[in-house]
């Protein structure tokens, strides 16, 4: 699994890959708060649970979900462990600490150019942000 | 793929079209307000493609509009204009944008440049110190109980009410710093708690405040309307609605997903999703974004509170003391429910500008009463290195672009590309060996921002002007930018 930034007029995006479904929603996670920059603290774990009405509009919610924790609890996050469960939901924990961005300031997740594709035993999703 | 330019009709010395042939979904055609190099580097984007989607959305009025500031958004193009009849049309929050109300306050002093020189550096000490910058709350006045909800409703309004700034300040702001409609509860928890600590801060990204110098002056009758002559000390803010914009934005992105399906939508792109006006979810989302708008002109009004206690005192016991007024605010994403005749009939039409700001025309009731015989100012921030402008609305945009005109100079280089083409330090050199003072808070914020990142902004002017949407008068020049 793993994640790369993109450019892109005004905005900023990452592609990110994994083995299953778990692994591509915990890569593109990863991503978008690489983007943002580390904790400076460690302790904080939080519990996410997401539903939505298809496989993309999952992975917008799971990472919005993310991003309205991050900013309301002041924190940034670099661990995540997910189980994209049946009928389009989630189960995740995640961990990092206090912590506000250095990096990229992302404002949102857009559903701009949104693809999750599954190819050669691999599944890979581009995402934009609104920064 | 660069988009094939063939397919459009050149129209007039600066105004393009793509036609309806173009695409099936077209229900009208696109126009663009632009020269030949805006053209071409227009093409090497999605932003035309973006242009002719939105000519889909159902409802819509005359054209699918783009300002010459074009460069490729979420859903909509950023300068993109688009009306549709508010008894069966859609709106669209992609048409509004992630940062409702993001927009600029030009504020006028009764200093010239010159007789302040020596203070410029402690001048701008005082505005970092005086606004807190940046993603996330550090620095932002704390709320009474139930404030974020009157900040939402009250706009600019409650923020004067509130202690924060004088009566006239709201006088010469777009809808007097409060749209009507504004509903506080159809805010999600999520917004609010995004807001709740981040009145007063000023955000990030392209986000500033910048001390400026009027350099020119094109038309003095107008400039003395406004309150700006040569030599003069101005203060611009640019900035939006933060977290609790961004989350309303996102909150009906996503519901309206749900409605698209529902009303058969075959959406060209998932951004550019929409609901009836008419309907339950776009009434919702009305109310919403008039909120988010609403905390928006609350929190530059507080900022020029802010700004003008900072400013006084530096200057006090000098030999004169300042004043600092309100020129203008205006939004440049927003959608505002607005009368205008269509093929001869008033209609009542839903206008959504998503970067490009309202120019109205002399006589408008929406005017001030102070400007109405010359027109609204229009405010066209350039970026970091270069210059601002002020310009007046027309009857030319009233009759062309829903009385709509560009609302800065646009991106042209990714913040990527920009953070590696661009050194900041030998930026920030570049800057202070011009005279221009910089406060950042990082040097990578610092290169995204970079002129060079940016397209020419007197281009973008040359076009409006000559399209008589909006006429020039006065060029402001930065001599200390503060960026978040």
């Amino acid at each position: 699994m793993g994640f790369e930034e993109l450019s892109h007029t005004a905005d900023v995006s990452i592609r990110a890959w994994g083995g299953d479904l778990d692994e591509l929603f915990a890569a593109a996670a990863e991503g978008m708060f690489a983007l943002m920059g580390a904790p400076r603290e460690t302790g904080v774990g939080r519990k996410v649970e997401v539903a939505a009405g298809d496989l993309e509009t999952l992975l917008v919610d799971w990472l919005s979900e993310l991003l309205y924790l991050s900013e309301v609890n002041g924190e940034l996050y670099d661990s995540f462990a997910v189980r994209v469960l049946p009928s389009w939901r989630l189960e995740a924990a995640i961990a990092g600490g206090k912590g506000s961005a250095s990096g990229d300031k992302v404002k949102a997740v857009t559903y701009h150019g949104l693809c999750v594709e599954h190819a050669d035993g691999r599944y890979a999703a581009t995402v934009v942000f609104d920064t | 793929m660069a988009f094939d330019l063939r397919v459009l009709r050149q129209i007039g010395a600066v105004l393009y079209e793509i036609p309806t042939s173009f695409r099936e979904e077209m229900r009208v055609p696109a126009r663009l307000y632009a020269d030949a190099t805006i053209l071409e580097a227009a093409a090497q984007d999605e932003s035309l493609e973006q242009l002719a989607n939105v000519a889909w959305l159902p409802g819509i009025v005359g054209y699918a509009l783009a300002m010459p500031d074009i460069h490729q958004g979420y859903g909509f193009p950023i300068g993109g204009v688009a009306a549709t009849d508010t008894r069966d049309g859609v709106i669209s929050p992609g048409g509004v944008g992630y940062d409702i109300n993001c927009g600029v306050r030009l504020l006028s002093t009764n200093l010239d440049v010159g007789e302040v020189r020596a203070q410029l550096p402690a001048l701008m000490d005082a505005i970092t110190a005086a606004i807190p910058a940046g993603l996330g709350r550090e620095g932002s006045i704390s709320l009474q109980k139930g404030g974020l909800t009157e900040a939402m409703e009250g706009g600019a309004q409650w923020a004067v009410g509130a202690g924060y700034g004088e009566r006239e300040d709201v006088e010469h702001c777009e809808e007097r710093g409060r749209m009507a409609g504004a509903g506080a509860g159809a805010v999600s928890v999520k917004a609010r708690e995004r807001g709740r600590d981040q009145l007063g801060t000023l955000g990030s990204g392209n986000h500033f405040v910048e001390l400026g110098e009027v350099a020119e002056v094109y038309d003095e009758k107008s400039a003395d309307a406004f309150g700006l002559r040569p030599g003069q000390l101005v203060l611009q803010v640019h900035s939006g609605s933060r977290g609790l914009g961004h989350q309303v934005c996102t909150d009906s992105v996503r519901r309206f997903q749900d409605v698209a399906r529902r009303e058969g939508y075959k959406l060209p792109d998932r951004e550019l999703v929409c609901a009836p006006l008419q309907s339950e979810e776009g009434q919702e989302y009305l109310a919403a974004m008039s909120a988010a708008a609403n905390f928006a002109w609350a929190n530059r009004q507080i900022m020029t509170h802010m700004l003008r206690r900072a400013l006084e005192n530096v200057l006090a016991g000098g030999a004169r003391r300042m004043r600092l007024k309100v020129v203008y605010d205006a939004a440049h994403n927003v959608a505002k429910l607005e009368r205008h005749e269509v093929g001869g009939r008033p209609l009542e039409l839903c206008v959504h500008r998503k970067g490009a700001t309202r120019a109205f025309p002399p006589g408008h009731p929406a005017v001030p009463e102070d400007y109405r015989a010359v027109g609204q100012p229009v405010l066209v921030p350039g970026d970091m290195g270069t210059a601002s402008y002020v310009l007046r609305g027309t009857e030319t945009a009233m009759r062309e672009s829903f009385g709509s005109c560009c609302h800065g100079a646009g991106r042209k280089l990714s913040r990527a590309a920009a953070k590696r083409q661009v050194n900041a330090q030998e930026l920030r050199q570049r800057l202070e060996s011009l005279g221009i003072i910089v406060r950042a808070g990082s040097n990578a914020g610092l290169a995204e921002e970079a002129p060079d990142a940016y397209k020419d902004i007197h281009r973008v002017v040359d076009v409006v002007h000559s399209a008589g949407l909006a006429l020039r008068v006065a060029q402001l020049r930065p001599v200390g930018v503060m960026k978040g």
